[in-house]
């Protein structure tokens, strides 16, 4: 498996006491899949992409990427990662291609004129290169975040709200990009709000609640499902079935 | 308005306190509370007690006011002299006094309400005084004085000072706004005061002129005296008239004396006031771009970086902290004005040939070299608390430094590099510059070989001593994460204010204890070559000891790697 969460939780401390975000959360993400991570606000999903992601570190349980632990062997997980996240965070000081060959330093990518040049097009940052990310709107900055993603061979891509900031062309041509990425076999997790997103683009959906896994299987899975048959077929109907706020 | 930014200024206030307060509950700020607590009482507090019922120690500090007696009558004008360099320099290194710096909050309440720009300004201004009336208070407080009388009638004098320079700068600011605009009357109008400096500064620099040329003053108390009469009297008095006004009240002696000078300083401060609201349309202007700068700032989180050409590239292969190196680097380019550095080289240059050419005495080379001993103590010892762009910086960036693939040791390491090469380069440069003005002025009875000797020495112990203190810094960052403020951020209270304190003497004790190996190794080869070759025995010595220093940063470096694995994104302070 290129992704396998097993028996994952992360607690938070605080000087009101602890909380637990994610509550032993197992599931795996092979090669070519898409999985859609989805779940209402506070049910652990960013805390989930950032753990794999190596920015917090698990409270228990095993997080690898392509056979590395994350905790273990960061490094070598770290180098076949790509995260993604919803809030374009990025160094003030450094350009548009700047940014894109730090990338390519820090992941030893090869033929990166190239691959950037491409990369820039695909996601029309093309004459931006020289821009500061102070110049840039929100979703050109998204851009920018997604584009040093993909610019490295990155066999497993977790995109957090991918979409926010993007206009409806930039949704369009983000929904391409990452079918793309899947069909060359990268493993890809996605989370998000917007079902109808996920339920076009995924090949699997994991629903999260208060931590827990609550969900996991192909919308049609899910939908076959015995407890969630009265709820109707769209994965909008399930998801609010299944978390408890279905009418 | 002037209601509505009295409501905002006492809401504001008191909010701010209860907060503060309410905070205390965290250990943290309750310790740092009571550290800065005792700092203040120590410093200012004690002072006063002691003062009060030491006759012993008054006469102990009977020199320095002795001193301040002699000079008394040209006082004024010495400090009116520093206030128009000052002044000076404001339209030559330009900078933002914050009076237009409109927060977010009254961007959206007070900029779509009626009321004019002046009024905001007025708001500005109003909103200021807390600060300046602090300000002027700590400078009472502080200053070596016997009576609490004359510690209040300074903190009025220095906050009518304050007021006016908040003021005066934001003028400088709207003027300088005006210089290039397209409207003739606006211009003519934004250029006068450039003008009248200009010639203010000619008749200065004649009078100073006249008064050294005549021979070099012996000491720095001749110095003074000579300068001080120079610029007392004639054209050069007439121009330094509201400079010195300004300065007249902290030196005044009697009651009335002091009234009248507060006066003039009070009329001063009318005057620069009317003089930025007489350029409305300029207000307008700086204002609206003020805000648009603060709404972009806070949209973008972006400070002032240009997207400018910086030399440097990324190499593609290479040990990993030349990336950290190399973002630092690009990064101190980006947010430095490189007009205002060559302006600031061209002065420092112009100062220093005009010591050399004029300090064949004592007295300006004496002064000269003070100044370079200072900055080279500055940037060896307290800078790296300063300069900040090395993991205190980098700890806004956490959540991407932490999906690199880099070995953590490497990022600990690479964050140094940058700020030590420059904290290095500009303590050699201070040296080199004290080398030559304090060696030929203070120390000229040192023999030349111990004044060569021993600025080697210091030139090799100071790259060690900056990268000790860096370490250290950058520990305290990855093992006490809430400790330390992220980027730009300056925390505000007696709380900060006493962690910071605790910080920085927690980190000269590391730092004394760090060298004590390498100083015991230093101490065994300048005995044992010291016999032998003299006072060169000092520059083995100093390079025993930094390669001692050396050696305990890189241990530390790899050490502090799994604190920065394990360090959590959680335990990092947000700005308030």
């Amino acid at each position: 498996m290129a992704l396998a969460v097993d028996h994952f939780s992360r607690t938070y401390s605080a000087a009101s006491g602890t909380f637990t975000a994610v509550d032993d959360l197992s599931f795996a993400v092979a090669g070519g899949e898409i999985v859609g991570l989805i779940g209402p606000n506070g049910a652990g999903k960013t805390t989930t992409l950032r753990s794999i992601a190596g920015i917090l570190k698990p409270t228990a349980g095993v997080i690898r990427i392509d056979g590395h632990d994350i905790v273990a062997d960061p490094i070598d997980a770290k180098r076949r990662l790509a995260f993604m996240p919803d809030e374009p965070h990025l160094f003030e000081y450094l350009t548009v291609a700047e940014h894109l060959r730090l990338v390519a330093r820090l992941y030893g990518v090869d033929e990166f004129d190239r691959r950037a040049a491409a990369l820039l097009d695909e996601l029309e940052l093309t004459g931006k290169e020289g821009s500061l990310p102070g110049e840039l709107s929100r979703g050109m900055r998204q851009k920018v975040v997604i584009a040093c993603g993909l610019v490295r061979h990155a066999t497993t891509l977790l995109f957090d709200e991918p979409l926010t900031g993007l206009d409806p062309i930039g949704i369009r041509r983000m929904r391409n990009t990452i079918a793309a990425r899947a069909q060359q076999g990268a493993a890809i997790l996605l989370s998000s709000h917007l079902l109808h997103l996920v339920e076009e683009v995924c090949s699997r959906v994991i629903i999260m609640d208060r931590g827990r896994k609550i969900a996991d299987g192909t919308c049609e899975e899910l939908a076959s499902r015995a407890d969630l048959a009265a709820a109707g077929s769209s994965l909008e109907q399930i998801f609010f079935r299944v978390t408890g706020h279905g009418a | 308005m002037i209601a509505a930014s009295l409501y905002i200024v006492v809401c504001s206030a008191r909010n701010r306190a209860r907060m503060r307060l309410r905070r205390l509950r965290e250990p943290r700020y309750l310790v740092g509370a009571i550290a800065g607590a005792a700092y203040v009482y120590f410093s200012f507090f004690a002072r006063l007690r002691t003062a009060r019922v030491g006759p012993r120690r008054r006469s102990a500090a009977a020199t320095p006011i002795v001193l301040a007696s002699a000079m008394r009558a040209g006082a004024a004008g010495l400090v009116g002299l520093a206030l128009f360099a000052v002044t000076v320099a404001a339209w030559v290194l330009p900078f933002d006094s914050g009076l237009l710096a409109f927060s977010d909050a009254e961007i959206q309440f007070l900029f779509p309400a009626p009321v004019s720009r002046r009024a905001l300004l007025l708001h500005r201004m109003i909103r200021s005084q807390i600060g300046l009336l602090f300000g002027g208070a700590i400078i009472g407080i502080a200053m070596p004085s016997v009576s609490g009388y004359a510690r209040l009638r300074t903190s009025i004098a220095m906050w009518l000072l304050l007021s006016i320079g908040k003021v005066y700068f934001t003028g400088i600011s709207l003027a300088r706004a005006t210089l290039a605009s397209r409207d003739a009357r606006a211009r003519r109008a934004a250029w006068l005061p450039v003008g009248v400096l200009g010639a203010a500064s000619v008749v200065i620099a004649a009078a100073l002129y006249q008064a050294l040329s005549s021979g070099a003053p012996p000491s720095m108390r001749e110095l003074l005296e000579r300068v001080a009469a120079a610029i007392g009297t004639g054209a050069a008095g007439l121009v330094l008239w509201p400079f010195t006004t300004m300065a007249r009240p902290i030196f005044a002696v009697g009651v009335g004396e002091y009234l009248a000078a507060l006066a003039g300083s009070a009329l001063v401060l009318a005057a620069t006031i009317a003089w930025v609201l007489q350029t409305d349309a300029a207000l307008e202007e700086a204002a609206a771009a003020a805000a648009e700068r603060r709404a972009m700032h806070s949209a973008t989180q972006a400070s002032a970086y240009r997207a400018s050409r910086t030399g440097l590239t990324l190499a593609e292969g290479g040990r990993p902290e030349a990336i950290f190196a190399w973002k630092a680097a690009t990064q101190t380019l980006r947010s430095v004005d490189r007009r205002n550095m060559l302006r600031l080289a061209a002065i420092v240059i112009a100062l220093a040939a005009a010591a050399t050419s004029l300090g064949r005495g004592n007295g300006v080379r004496a002064l000269a070299g003070s100044f370079a001993l200072a900055a080279t103590a500055f940037v060896i010892l307290m800078a790296p608390q300063v300069l900040r762009v090395d993991m205190r910086e980098d700890l806004r960036h956490l959540d991407v430094l932490k999906t690199w693939p880099v070995r953590a040791a490497a990022i600990v390491r690479g964050e140094l590099v940058w700020p030590g090469a420059i904290l290095t380069a500009g303590a050699w440069t201070a040296l080199a510059l004290a080398e030559i003005f304090a060696g030929t002025s203070l120390f000229s009875r040192v023999r030349l070989a111990w004044r060569l000797s021993a600025g080697a020495a210091v030139a090799i112990l100071a790259p060690a001593l900056v990268f000790a203190q860096l370490t250290i810094h950058n520990a305290a960052a990855l093992l006490f994460p809430a400790w330390v403020p992220l980027g730009h951020q300056r925390p505000r209270g007696l709380d900060a204010m006493g962690q910071r304190l605790i910080l920085l003497g927690a980190t000269w004790l590391l730092l004394i204890v760090s060298v004590i190996p390498g100083a015991i190794a230093g101490a065994i080869v300048w005995f044992a070559l010291g016999p032998l070759v003299g006072p060169a025995a000092v520059v083995p010595a100093a390079l025993v000891c930094a390669a001692a220093v050396a050696a305990e940063v890189l241990v530390a470096t790899e050490a502090l790697g799994p604190a920065y694995e394990s360090l959590d994104l959680t335990a990092v302070e947000r700005p308030e």
